[in-house]
């Protein structure tokens, strides 16, 4: 402060300056557009909160952030001037959002091995684990269901709806569960109900949609398979790709789950594929991620490839943000990289997103907002991004974490390449809040709701 | 007026030349004591290490879990694991003790990929039996082709050749069926050249002048590297004559790489120096380079050079050494070197720092062996 102030004296300094209230959010709309009003530069977050709350004629105070070209506001409105090089003669743009609350460190859950997958549905944590173990946990740090059929370590687990989980594993299967829940801890019922083969290396990723009974997987083997998880829609499972201790089973008489094989099998890309999604808005349309560094687009009715925008980066991870038509996919450079997906998008990268220092490797998007979402790397945190926070730089739109959301196990350390802390996957709920798993064994909960 | 220094092209700056590895990934903790080799496995998804407690250990690449693992002794050091080159089957090769081991890492590979990786190994069974009136022109070697013991192949190890005297380097042929071991203590069967296919092993370089250090195919045509302490021997092995003799001017030669082109070649040396050699250009180095203040244990062309234009070596000063070397097809223009960058991280333990490295298949990430009992994987 003491050098600015030395060396700004023959700069006239403007104690006002002209700014435009406005919001994206339809229920926090002013009454009235305000036009440009004059304020002190003085003014900080706070400050400008109390004012829209005024002007909002809120009965309860309701808690503001500001953007002002694509960054938050977190100094005095003078200083930000300062720091930016922009006049105060200009009328400045002020976006206004609900304050963004902080991921409070809430719980850890502990488990025997490293945690692969993490989802969240109705009050139950599911969770998929190296230990090749599935288990429903309540939210009181009880397990109350595990299921045990994958023959070696989990990969992904989603719930298809209340009563029915998909996983899928280093076994190179997926299969599909049926969940029966209960309060208690082991009073809940986990059932296989299907075995599904095609996929001939470990299978990564998972993505539901329960609507159409479809799950995406992503596998190793570069290819995704699209699956039924209806028994009698699913065609046969493929003969040789069976496990050769089926023979014996069926001798020996033991029960047999029923076995399938995929819809289709979608080929395409020239290495294992990271992550695969569908479409929020149109699950006839699938998106995956590979090492090959692209982002696909399917078709999954016709089982086409119908886009592929390459980067420069091998891809670990994707999720879609539909509001704003993009594509988030992560990446072994570290960063996160914003795609848009149409047609008619003229750039391969709409934004990149910078902070992690290592591998990309699980994606959410925030339930609750269509900007924000949270990342999971293997440097051992997980960020919260906000893709409204955004300056130019070159010839790329870059944005930074709006959170850094650290390791309780890691009890402040920071360490090479995340060693020991490892975020594999992160999902993020609207109840229960951002949930992790890593290989600190911790399924790790941060509630981001105001604490009553 | 001219400054001569203005004539000479400009290197680019290393911010030109990303991407490179700059960052570790990856570490690799299980290993009890020195890790001594590392191996990338053909399809990127694996890493190989083995080290001085009698394991081999396989590693997912990115999330660094161990999948699979065999102790192949108790006493002796797990000197070399290579993965046999080629997508058709996932074996990984091992050498520990006085043997050569085949393994198949059975979790690791689909039904069908597991038959035709077991076919690779089993097809020259017989074959010794059969054509042994047709014994080509060395003598037959005292060499044995074996199933390892039942313990070993329940873990997916498969064949194992015992050989006259510990192996301490192996390097494959492009294809696969070619491999040469070295086994500096014994001195006529040093030099060893394996058929996988026939089950056969060959000693074509009985009367070497100077101790046998490590080998290279060339990638295309039928060229044989042998580094010796101090020079470096080209054979012709269809013609079976020698082509000629580099004179790097290293004191004593640990390692040695042929460039994928197959014109360029790099060698590390226990006396410090890095050396590029031009085949075409000259029998001393195109570049001398002493960048490291220790012994240096390996070199590494980026096996995918065409997109990826690096080189690393690895040191007992620690560090990992990063290069940009773009080497031009027509031969019209000489390799243009820039050093780009010093990876640090592992410990040096006992006077020793990074012992082995290899390249990832396709992408800018190399992984280490550390003395500190660690592997590393740099991105
Ligand atoms: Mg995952």
């Amino acid at each position: 402060m003491a050098t600015e102030d030395a060396t700004a004296p023959a700069q006239q300094r403007q104690s006002q300056v002209r700014i435009h209230l406005h919001t994206k959010s339809g229920d926090i709309e002013l009454p009235q557009d305000t036009g440009s009003i004059l304020v002190s530069t003085e003014l900080k977050r706070y400050q400008l909160s109390t004012l829209v709350n005024r002007l909002l004629e809120t009965d309860k105070p309701l808690p503001l952030e500001f953007l002002i070209n694509g960054q938050f506001l977190r100094t005095s409105l003078d200083e930000f001037l300062t720091k930016n090089g922009i006049s105060a003669e200009t009328t400045l743009s002020v976006e206004y959002v609900k304050a963004l609350i902080p991921p409070i460190y809430s719980a850890s859950y502990e488990h025997d091995d490293w945690i692969s997958s993490v989802d969240v549905r109705s009050q139950r944590i599911l969770s998929g684990s190296y230990d090749g173990l599935l288990r429903v946990w309540n939210m009181s740090s009880e397990v109350v269901g595990t299921g045990q059929s994958h023959t070696s370590s989990i990969k992904a687990a989603k719930f298809i709806s209340p009563t029915q989980i998909a996983s899928s594993g280093m076994d190179r299967t997926i299969r599909i569960w049926k969940y029966e829940d209960a309060q208690a801890a082991g009073a809940a019922s986990l059932t296989p109900t299907l075995e599904l083969y095609g996929h001939k290396a470990s299978v990564d990723n998972i993505a539901v949609h329960g609507n159409s009974s479809r799950v995406l997987s992503a596998s190793a083997d570069h290819s995704i398979g699209l699956w039924s998880t209806k028994k009698a829609e699913a065609p046969a499972a493929p003969e040789n790709l069976l496990p050769s201790a089926n023979k014996r089973r069926k001798l020996s008489n033991a029960k047999q789950l029923p076995q399938r094989g995929p819809l289709s099998m979608l080929q395409g890309h020239q290495s294992q594929v990271g992550d695969v999604c569908f479409d929020e808005k149109d699950a006839t349309v699938g998106y995956s991620a590979s090492w090959d560094h692209s982002v696909k687009t399917w078709d999954l009715t016709t089982s086409t490839c119908v886009d592929t925008r390459t980067t420069a980066q091998s891809l670990f991870s994707i999720c879609h943000l539909p509001e704003s038509s993009l594509l988030a996919t992560g990446t072994s450079a570290r960063h996160i990289t914003l795609i848009d997906p149409r047609a008619s998008a003229t750039t391969i990268s709409a934004m990149t997103l910078r902070g992690h220092t290592n591998a990309v490797v699980s994606l959410a998007r925030d339930p609750n907002t269509s900007y924000q979402m949270v990342s999971g790397s293997h440097d051992g945190t997980c960020r919260v991004w906000d893709i409204r926070s955004v300056r130019s730089e070159a010839s790329d739109q870059v944005g930074e974490s709006v959170y850094v959301i650290e390791r309780d196990s890691a009890k402040g350390k920071r360490v090479v390449a995340g060693e020991g802390v490892k975020v594999f996957s992160v999902c993020w709920d609207k109840d229960v809040g951002i949930v992790s798993g890593s290989e600190d064994k911790q399924l790790q909960i941060n509630s981001s709701k105001p604490s009553s | 007026n001219i400054d001569p220094e203005s004539l000479l092209p400009k290197l680019p700056s290393p911010d030109e030349l990303r991407p490179f590895p700059t960052v570790c990934a990856t570490q690799y903790v299980g290993h009890k004591g020195r890790v001594r080799t590392v191996s990338v496995s053909p399809c990127g998804r694996y890493l190989a290490s083995g080290g001085d407690d009698g394991t081999v250990r396989v590693w997912a690449l990115f999330t660094g879990r161990q999948v699979w693992s065999c102790k192949f002794s108790s006493d002796e050091a797990v000197n070399i694991v290579r993965w046999r080159p080629g997508r058709d089957a996932l074996i990984l090769t091992a050498c520990a003790g006085d043997s050569v081991y085949f393994v198949v890492p059975l979790s690791l590979c689909d039904p069908n990929h597991e038959v035709a990786s077991r076919a690779v190994l089993d097809d020259g069974f017989g074959y010794a039996t059969t054509s042994s009136t047709t014994t080509p022109t060395t003598k037959p070697t005292s060499s044995k082709w074996t199933r390892p013991t039942q313990k070993l192949q329940d873990a997916g190890v498969l064949l194992q050749i015992t050989l006259n005297a510990p192996p301490k380097s192996l390097s494959y042929h492009r294809r696969g069926d070619y491999f040469s071991t070295v086994s500096p203590a014994s001195t006529s069967t040093a030099v060893s050249i394996h058929t996988l296919s026939k089950h056969l092993t060959q000693h074509p370089f009985r009367r070497l002048r100077g101790l046998a250090q490590t080998t290279s195919f060339h990638p295309s045509k039928a060229l044989f590297f042998l580094a010796t302490r101090q020079s470096v021997r080209v054979y012709d092995l269809q013609a079976q004559n020698l082509v000629k003799t580099l004179q790097p001017g290293a004191k004593w030669i640990s390692s040695l790489d042929v460039h994928p082109l197959g014109d360029n070649l790099l060698l590390g040396s226990y006396d410090r120096r890095l050396l590029w050699h031009d085949l075409d250009l000259s029998l001393t180095p195109y570049k001398t380079l002493r960048y490291h203040s220790k012994a240096i244990r390996a070199v590494k062309f980026h096996p995918n050079s065409g997109a990826v234009p690096l080189f690393a070596d690895c040191s007992d000063d620690g560090s990992v050494q990063i290069f940009h070397g773009k080497v031009v097809g027509d031969g019209m223009e000489n390799a243009t070197i820039v050093p780009l960058k010093v990876l640090k991280g592992h410990r040096v333990t006992a006077g020793l720092g990074v012992l082995d490295l290899d390249w990832h298949p396709k992408e800018p990430w190399c992984v280490s062996a550390g003395a500190d009992g660690r592997c590393r994987l740099w991105c």
